[in-house]
């Protein structure tokens, strides 16, 4: 399960997602990216509620990744301490801003 | 038979009944509606044949009345039946009987008190019947009931006629009429002048009647029973069997009719629409059929090839074990265990020379076929890598920047990978975004090793990783796994995690890595139970022995 409320302008967008990340939701997160993405130069990823964030979920938060260094900035904020570590142990800490 | 076919040839019977079922109920229908139209003829044809019969004979009563000269009604009583007058009288009734077709003509005078007995004062009959006539003055008892009203209502009511009708129906003898007059002088009634008719004439007629209109009903009925059946077998029954007999053939034979049901039933009505929806059903049937041999041919292909895949995948790993017989200095040993026919994990353990040993574990973001395509690709240049003498770092690197080169799916690998100098126990890594490993020294317990992680290979271009060393005490042994292991989850989602992961491995006890990795699958196991294993499930465990003495000797 996974629930994602977004916000913001066009310029900027605030995506809050809930819940788990994993195979099954991931494709879900896909589709929400490729029909917003265009024209957001400030994307922020809200994960306070994210429980877990599999390799599938990591895929997607690398591809947001890549589209926004040519177009602007992404921050992920507000990992748990789970979450974190997923991050750490893939290196997904050293590309991806974490506040 | 089977009980397929006998349901058929019931289903054939129930089929022909339709159209006797129609019969029978047409006949019903028919055989009411005639009955009915016959009780009103009957009923129409007798009141006026009655009325007819009726008039007749009140005419004869008059005329009779008219020879009988009421006011000498005590004359003849008085007469004895003897005086000329009164054999005038009779012989001119007796004639009137004859010229009018009566039956009987007779006057009579009732008991006034209760009329329960008559006095017969002429009586005279039809030549043509044989009945005696009463002679004068006979007395009798009034017939019924009825003829007691009649006589009273003659006498008290006022009446100027009465009729009694006795209708036997079909019996052709006794139904008769009985006209009755009252005779009057001065205001007194003084007899009854009754005229009798037999009504066999209406008998015979009605009777007549009767069978002409049954034999044109019965002729009628049959003619439209047989026209209707004829109808229902033409329109109805003929094409319905044409359209049975073609499901059953299907049902039995499963092949394209030769000839369409359209083409033979052109009817345009329900039945003619059933035709077509019959063809048009055996058509998608068939094309349904022949699209699902496709898909099942289709997919047994690709089953024959996801198992060749699965073995090719299985070949790339190192699985004999023990991998190195001749070695006592160290014992590996390792499993990869996939999701579905081909997974995403892999291991991998080999000399680079004679005393270095390259291990590696990894895992594939995602499953399936896509994962273990991206696997090969990841495990060959990994090896190609690592054959060429560079560090962990640096092999990582390069594998990076040539999967960066192929890959626009963002696809990517985690993996961990080591050098054991096999001699001292030293060893080099890097890990590009794995688990930490689980390292247990000689005499401890297994600890997880946070070791230094750089990001995931095949994600991004230009990422650095960095060496890192440690050193293996003999009697260490190393644990390396990939996610599916702490992600493993029961029924509830919850997960193994890595707490029960070192717990598992610490109950193991001094062992071999086998007996290690067994035992941490049965933990598993035990802990997920009925769920559906999710991930690739993969783990990898050296034991580090060192050099014996003996084997010092040898080299």
């Amino acid at each position: 399960m996974l629930n994602i409320k977004k916000d913001g302008t066009d310029s900027a967008l605030t995506m809050t997602l809930e819940g788990r990340l994993d195979t099954t939701t991931a494709p879900q997160l896909e589709e929400e990216l490729a029909a917003n993405l265009d024209g957001v130069t400030d994307l922020v990823f809200e994960i306070s509620s994210l429980e877990y964030i599999s390799s599938a979920g990591l895929r997607v938060l690398l591809s947001a990744q890549k589209i926004m260094n040519k177009q602007g900035d992404m921050v992920v904020r507000g990992a748990t301490d789970e979450v974190m570590e997923i991050f750490e142990v893939t290196g997904f800490s050293d590309i991806l801003t974490i506040e | 038979m089977t009980s397929a076919d006998k349901k058929i040839i019931t289903r054939k019977k129930r089929g022909q009944s339709v159209i006797f079922k129609s019969l029978f109920g047409l006949f019903l229908l028919l055989f009411t509606y005639s009955s009915i139209i016959s009780m009103i003829g009957y009923r129409s044809f007798t009141t006026a044949m009655l009325d007819q019969y009726a008039e007749g004979a009140f005419l004869t009563a008059n005329s009779a009345a008219d020879e009988l000269e009421p006011w000498r009604m005590d004359e003849y009583a008085e007469s004895m039946g003897e005086t000329k007058r009164y054999t005038d009288v009779l012989n001119a009734l007796h004639d009137l009987c004859n010229t009018q077709g009566a039956t009987f003509i007779y006057v009579i005078q009732p008991d006034t008190t209760d009329y329960a007995h008559i006095r017969f004062l002429f009586s005279a009959a039809n030549d043509d019947v044989k009945y005696k006539v009463y002679d004068f003055g006979y007395l009798r008892e009034t017939t019924n009931h009825e003829y007691r009203i009649k006589y009273r209502q003659l006498y008290e009511g006022g009446s100027d006629r009465e009729l009694v009708i006795r209708d036997s129906g079909y019996i052709e003898t006794d139904s008769h009429i009985t006209a009755m007059i009252p005779i009057r002088w001065e205001g007194e009634t003084l007899g009854i002048l009754c005229v009798q008719r037999q009504m066999d004439k209406l008998t015979q007629a009605r009777n007549g009647y009767l069978i002409r209109a049954l034999i044109a009903l019965i002729l009628l009925a049959s003619l439209m029973i047989a026209g209707q059946g004829y109808y229902l077998n033409r329109v109805l029954l003929r094409p319905l069997s044409l359209i049975m007999d073609e499901a059953e053939r299907y049902a039995k034979e499963n092949t394209p009719a030769k000839t369409k049901l359209s083409d033979e039933i052109n009817t345009g009505d329900e039945i003619g629409q059933l035709a077509d929806t019959i063809d048009q059903m055996e058509e998608r049937i068939e094309e349904y059929v022949g699209d699902l041999t496709k898909i099942t041919a289709e997919k047994e292909r690709m089953n024959t090839e996801l198992s060749v895949a699965t073995r090719i995948q299985e070949g790339m790993l190192p699985s004999r074990f023990p991998a190195f017989p001749e070695r006592s200095d160290f014992d590996i040993y390792a499993a990869m265990d996939p999701a579905r026919e081909v997974g995403g994990d892999f291991y991998n353990f080999f000399f680079t020379d004679d005393d270095h040993l390259c291990m590696m574990i990894a895992d594939v973001s995602g499953k399936g076929i896509p994962a273990a395509l991206y696997m090969m690709a990841s495990m060959i240049l990994l090896r190609d890598h690592a054959s060429s003498g560079m560090t962990p770092a640096q092999i990582l690197q390069d594998t990076n920047e040539a999967l960066i080169a192929s890959n626009d799916q963002e696809m990517f690998v985690t993996v961990w990978l080591g050098v054991l100098e096999v001699s001292t126990g030293k060893v080099i890594a890097a890990n590009a975004g794995h688990e930490y490993p689980v390292l247990r020294r000689p005499g401890g317990q297994f600890e997880l090793f946070k070791d230094c992680h750089g990001f995931v290979l095949g994600g991004m271009e230009g990422m650095k990783y960095r060496d890192y060393e440690f050193t293996l005490e003999p009697g260490s042994m190393l644990f390396l796994y990939t996610d599916g292991l702490p992600e493993a989850s029961d029924a509830e989602k919850a997960m193994f995690g890595t707490d029960r992961m070192i717990a598992a491995l610490n109950g193991a006890g001094e062992t071999s890595p086998q007996e290690v990795l067994r035992h941490m699958r049965a933990a598993v196991d035990g802990f997920v139970k009925d769920a559906e294993q999710f991930d690739d499930l993969t783990m990898l465990c050296v034991h580090y022995i060192g050099r014996t003495d003996t084997e010092e000797g040898t080299k």
